[in-house]
């Protein structure tokens, strides 16, 4: 056994065993904390402009203040453009904690993972001792967490400038640093007193509160923020609920999901592909399928470009898994191993020894439920919703897509084999197996992918649009002259 | 349908990009162009350099030059502040086949002659068509080429 998976075996028994004999009392009490704050929250109140805990208007320098004036009055005429999360690029932290979206803390020994309802980002938290140095500025930055008996301080450096703090448009640099205090208030809500400190922009260090509290009907679902673009609705717009899942359903989920890990991990880590692989050959294409493909090949050869899902930043988990890229982080917590990939963002759930609804509402990642045959992750995945090509040809899906992915580490738990046995009659004539590898990633923390950030009038030029839902609605444009690049949403037809 | 003209495509369409199809780039031709910084877009899921250069009248033309993406550059000795608005450079690129001021970087020279070069002098294959980026996968650089 390699030393960090020792060390994660030992992390993992201490958690484990601090939870069940009573060791340290901080120990106790800092168990007793992570277990509070799992499961789903709902804003209290979702702030569109944050105050300080006093109720004012954050100490800014006067540039600061100047800026944060002119954006209050873009906001009054309903320019919002200054907000990336507009076209849907990514919130950033604490945007993403001021928006109604729900989201879901899971935790194991090593991270703990905020799931937010909006468009598929997540914020994974490390546990582990030490500092990070940030290679670069993300808009999730580098957050490193610890227990403080039954509060989660986190401390987040490595912010990228390109956010707002709030939808009002409050400024930050990449001085920034928030520190959050998380803890379950008496009244059962949860509390994340947040220290900004970024002198470039405010006078002093400042703190806000945010609450959020607990809602059995409350779910994180898969959101896919440019399909609301190109519906011709806000990017910031709470989806309605699922169906496909009864209250009762939704109750037992939040049950469900403070059980702690009662196995040691068998896949937790953070993992990458051995190889990037791009094309699945020897699919055997119906007639239907075959016209697919070609049509596709057709367009390319007269010069088009083609834009599938994947690049269209809505991809779907089987193309995930067949065309992976990147970090992607394994948490097996509860009745749940959730997978978390860097690129394509995506995050995948898979409810163990469960089944699947009756009825289910179709969507990109579809409903996996898992099962272990030994070593063997078996996760069945129904509920497509057939916008999802398996590679680069554009080997389509459609909504009768069902998958089983068998999960299987080596011996060494240094890597996974991945078989994916496919099977979509609608374009397929037989169900057949694609491989892919994955094997330990050395990162401590996974970067992120910010696909709507920077869509480019340039790349949508001469485009093949393998669907027409993947034209893309918001596209930056670059200014006359030395006038600056802006971005332009077109209004949908 | 044979393989080999994706795979081909793959194989000759040298990555630049996160993102879209590199198709858009013709990686046989360079061209070279020397001009100031205007605006450095440092962002996923491609990031742009702005270049105003004199055009061949003696005219400013502005060119969008994609240098790769935040976490491929960061792996080629890149910072977020490498390259400012007002810097001087020179870029030696790939341009786009639509014969707009557009390409996608090899080298940039800055005046005191140090240089950094963008993916496409640096990574193997790229995706082709409708696929995903192509890129310094740590794990595979060069496996782009290669089905499955």
């Amino acid at each position: 056994m390699l030393p960090a998976n020792r060390s994660c075996l030992l992390l993992c028994l201490a958690v484990l065993t601090a939870s069940v004999s009573g060791a340290a009392d901080n120990t106790r009490a800092s168990t007793a904390g992570s277990q509070a704050l799992l499961g789903i929250w709902v804003p209290d109140a979702a702030p569109r402009a944050l105050l300080t805990s006093n109720g004012k208007t954050p100490p800014l320098t006067a540039e600061a203040a100047k800026l944060y004036a002119e954006r209050r009055q873009r906001l009054a005429k309903g320019d919002a453009a200054f907000d990336p999360t507009t076209w849907c690029a990514g919130p950033g932290m604490p945007r993403i904690l001021t928006m109604q979206y729900p989201f879901e803390i899971r935790a194991d020994a090593n991270r703990t993972v905020f799931i937010h309802g909006w468009y598929r980002w997540f914020r994974t938290v490390d546990m582990g001792p030490g500092t990070v140095d940030p290679p670069l500025p993300l808009t999730m930055g580098f957050p490193v967490g610890h227990w403080e008996a039954n509060t989660l301080v986190i401390r987040t450096s490595g912010l990228i400038d390109a956010t707002v703090m709030d939808a009002s448009g409050l400024p930050h640099s990449e001085q920034l640093t928030l520190t959050e205090h998380l803890r379950v208030l008496p009244d059962g809500r949860l509390e994340d007193r947040i220290t900004v400190n970024d002198p470039e922009n405010y006078t002093l260090p400042w703190d806000t509160v945010l609450t959020f509290h607990r809602d059995a009907n409350a779910r994180v679902t898969d959101d896919v923020c440019p399909d609301r673009l190109a519906r011709g609705e806000p990017a910031e717009q709470l989806p309605k609920a699922k169906t496909a899942v009864p209250a009762k359903a939704a109750a037992s989920q939040v049950a469900a999901s403070v059980k702690p890990a009662v196995t040691p991990s068998r896949l937790a880590g953070i993992w990458e592909p051995k190889t990037f692989g791009i094309m699945v050959p020897n699919a055997p294409l119906s007639a239907a399928g075959r016209d697919i493909v070609n049509r596709n090949a057709a367009a390319m050869q007269s010069g088009k470009i083609m834009q599938t899902a994947w690049v269209s930043c809505r991809p779907g988990a089987v193309s995930t898994m067949t065309m992976p890229r990147e970090k992607i982080v394994i948490l097996e917590s509860g009745d749940e191993v959730t997978l978390l990939f860097e690129m394509p963002r995506m995050v995948r759930r898979v409810r163990m020894n469960a089944s699947h609804p009756a009825q289910l509402d179709a969507d990109y990642v579809g409903d996996s439920v898992g099962h272990w045959e030994g070593a063997t992750l078996v996760v069945d995945t129904l509920g497509f919703n057939g916008y999802a090509e398996l590679d680069a040809r554009g080997q389509p899906t459609s909504a009768k897509l069902h998958t089983v992915e068998r999960f299987t580490p080596s011996a060494d738990g240094n890597s996974i084999d991945i078989d994916t046995t496919v099977e979509d009659p609608e374009y397929y004539t037989q169900p057949f197996t694609i491989k892919r590898s994955w094997k330990k990633s050395p990162a401590r923390h996974p970067f992120e992918y910010d696909c709507m950030e920077n869509p480019r009038q340039e790349d949508f030029e001469n485009a093949y649009y393998v669907r027409e839902r993947y034209r893309p609605v918001c596209m930056r444009v670059e200014g006359e002259g030395m006038a600056p690049s802006k971005m332009v949403c077109r209004r949908p037809e | 349908m044979s393989m080999l003209p994706w795979i081909m495509a793959a194989c000759l369409t040298r990555a630049a990009t996160a993102h879209h199809s590199t198709a858009e780039f013709d990686y046989t031709r360079q061209v070279t162009i020397k001009g100031t910084v205007k605006e450095v877009q440092w962002t996923n899921p491609h990031s742009y350099i702005q270049l105003i250069a004199d055009g061949a009248a003696g005219e400013q033309v502005q060119w969008s030059v994609e240098i790769g993406s935040p976490s491929l550059n960061i792996n080629m000795g890149w910072r977020k502040n490498s390259v400012k608005v007002g810097d001087v450079v020179t870029m030696n690129l790939s341009p786009a086949r639509n014969g707009k001021p557009y390409g996608t970087l090899r080298v940039l020279t800055f005046a005191d002659g140090h240089k950094l070069e963008g993916v496409a002098a640096k990574i193997g294959a790229g995706p082709g068509p409708g696929g995903p980026p192509p890129g310094p996968s740590p794990a595979a650089p060069a496996a782009a080429t290669k089905a499955p």
